[in-house]
């Protein structure tokens, strides 16, 4: 296997593991499955540029150095994750998860129509950090330095996420929360801070993954979310929804897969892939229908 | 001024009516047991002074202060700590990250440290375990980390919901020689749910009886297995 196909399936793996962990970070608190994820990534990518109808966008925030963009465009997703909660979800607290899920598909349907409105629906030419695109020659290979530092920005939000978890008190208050939300809140948890600081975590991974879809495709589009979403939540699904470990594995999986089954199939049967990649995804279900790790405490509450 | 008071209680699930017109006082030090059959109404009392259900009527107080309406986190920061049915221990958490749960609203480091050393000398199996992810541990040893979770909250009243259940008899008298320690040694008012009124009345105590969500009978456990109260909860009137 040659080291660009590594690459590309670590990337892709990566890019789908941060989304399926922002949708597993907040199932884990409050079972809620958002369905606005993947208008959160479309509205981090378009926070980038002018709003305008035209076909080659203008770069807003986007022609900022990176130094200054990377923070302000997480900060951004994490400040829209947070008011999406504060605003919708807060004060359907008690509502049924059923009801809960819903809210999520109109808040990103309106999402959807806000960016369609300030920004039209054509999708628009983005050129971010277009000197990334250089290759760069490691043992014999070339790899575009751009997958290189997607696969360690992957590793690096990763492992930031996991330490945070372990070691800090937020993170044990998630954790416990994440288990038995009464039970954390009866010992003095604050339902509110656990549920904000996952909607920022969250938020802040839509982010991560915007700037890595507009830096690879060079294109915003007010759907590319949608699409990002749908595998996101297969994977957390595949993963065990509530299990953090589990969306990232399968997420790495399905993005790995995707890119093998590209790189591998014969090509006539290349334009079948997300068939034979959604099958493997049926075959997993089947012999697993609680997905791969299954949490403890995943079980609806009553 | 009780401790604990509950004035006018009920609890209801939909349609059905768990708890009814309950009232009863607790004092400060005091330790109350509360027994009855199975759907009398026990754990959903509890459940609703914790916060953890809502009370369709009446009204809750610790020291004089309404706690009815209060959200559970807001209850336990003001001191009233529980030790659930079942336990609920975070099973994928360590022994010492269950303990450190409930110490996220407390300021005084020293005396969180002190509690600890409390907890582990009551049951030194959970510092020897501390590590270890907690839903290793025995169905015992869950129901101690349970007590010494509640116990890290620095609680003033601290409510324990069927200690007993599942556990072998010897493993029980040791969770009861703690918890009456434990309450000896932080003045604790302790509200016990317990099936067994001869293990109330071997423990002592006072002893509530439920039946049908409300309270059929008031008194000192011990006087309880002498009379023929119980039977009349359990079978009714007609018995």
């Amino acid at each position: 296997m040659s080291l660009q196909l590594l690459f590309d399936a670590m990337a892709l793996g990566g890019i789908y593991a941060v989304a399926a962990l922002g949708i597993a970070l907040i199932f884990g608190v409050m079972r809620l499955v958002n369905f606005a994820h993947g208008q959160f990534i479309a509205c981090a990518v378009f926070a980038l540029i002018v709003p305008s109808a035209d076909a080659l966008a203008v770069m807003g925030l986007g022609a900022l150095p990176a130094p200054v963009l990377i923070p302000l465009i997480l900060l951004i997703g994490a400040g829209l994750a947070v008011a999406a909660e504060a605003l919708v979800f807060r004060p359907m607290r008690n509502a049924s998860p059923v009801a809960l899920m819903v809210s999520s598909f109109a808040l990103g349907v309106a999402l959807q129509n806000l960016l369609l409105v300030l920004y039209g629906g054509r999708p628009k030419a983005v050129s971010l950090w277009a000197e990334l695109g250089h290759p760069v020659r490691i043992a014999g290979a070339s790899v575009p330095l751009l997958q290189l530092i997607v696969v360690a920005a992957v590793v690096v939000v990763l492992a930031g996420l996991a330490l945070m978890l372990r070691k800090t008190r937020l993170g044990l208050e998630m954790r416990a929360a994440a288990e038995d939300f009464t039970m954390a809140r009866m010992l003095g948890v604050r339902s509110n801070r656990v549920i904000s600081a996952a909607f920022a975590l969250s938020g802040g991974l839509a982010a991560v993954v915007a700037l890595v879809l507009v830096a690879q495709t060079g294109v915003a589009d007010v759907r590319m979310g949608g699409q990002i979403m749908l595998v996101a939540f297969i994977a957390t699904v595949v993963g065990g929804m509530g299990s953090l470990s589990g969306a990232v594995a399968a997420g790495l999986g399905i993005g790995a897969a995707s890119a093998l089954l590209q790189a591998g199939l014969p090509a006539e049967a290349r334009p079948f892939r997300d068939a034979f990649l959604y099958g493997g995804v049926i075959l997993v279900l089947l012999f697993r229908p609680q997905g791969l790790f299954a949490p403890v405490g995943a079980k609806p509450r009553v | 001024m009780p401790k604990l008071g509950v004035y006018d209680l009920a609890v209801r699930y939909g349609k059905l009516t768990a708890i009814s017109d309950l009232s009863f006082a607790v004092a400060e030090g005091e330790r109350v047991f509360i027994s009855g059959p199975n759907g009398a109404g026990k754990s959903s009392l509890l459940s609703a002074i914790a916060g953890a259900v809502r009370a369709a009527h009446g009204r809750i107080e610790m020291d004089g202060e309404i706690l009815s309406g209060l959200g559970p986190e807001s209850i336990a920061r003001r001191g009233l700590s529980m030790v659930p049915e079942g336990r609920r221990i975070f099973s994928g958490l360590t022994v010492l990250e269950n303990l450190s749960v409930g110490t996220g609203m407390r300021n005084d480091r020293s005396a969180v440290a002190e509690d600890l050393e409390i907890a582990y000398t009551a049951f030194p199996i959970l510092r020897e375990r501390a590590k270890s992810p907690a839903g290793n541990l025995s169905g015992g040893q869950q129901q101690m980390l349970a007590i010494a979770r509640a116990l890290m909250t620095n609680p003033k009243v601290m409510l324990v919901d069927e200690p007993s259940l599942g556990l072998a008899p010897k493993v029980v008298d040791e969770v009861y020689d703690r918890l009456c320690q434990l309450q000896a040694l932080r003045a604790l008012t302790l509200v016990i749910v317990e099936q067994s009124s001869a293990r109330a009345a071997r423990v002592g105590g006072r002893m509530l009886l439920m039946r049908g969500g409300r309270i059929v009978a008031d008194g000192d456990a011990a006087s309880f297995a002498a009379r023929d109260l119980l039977t009349e909860a359990y079978f009714g009137d007609a018995a």
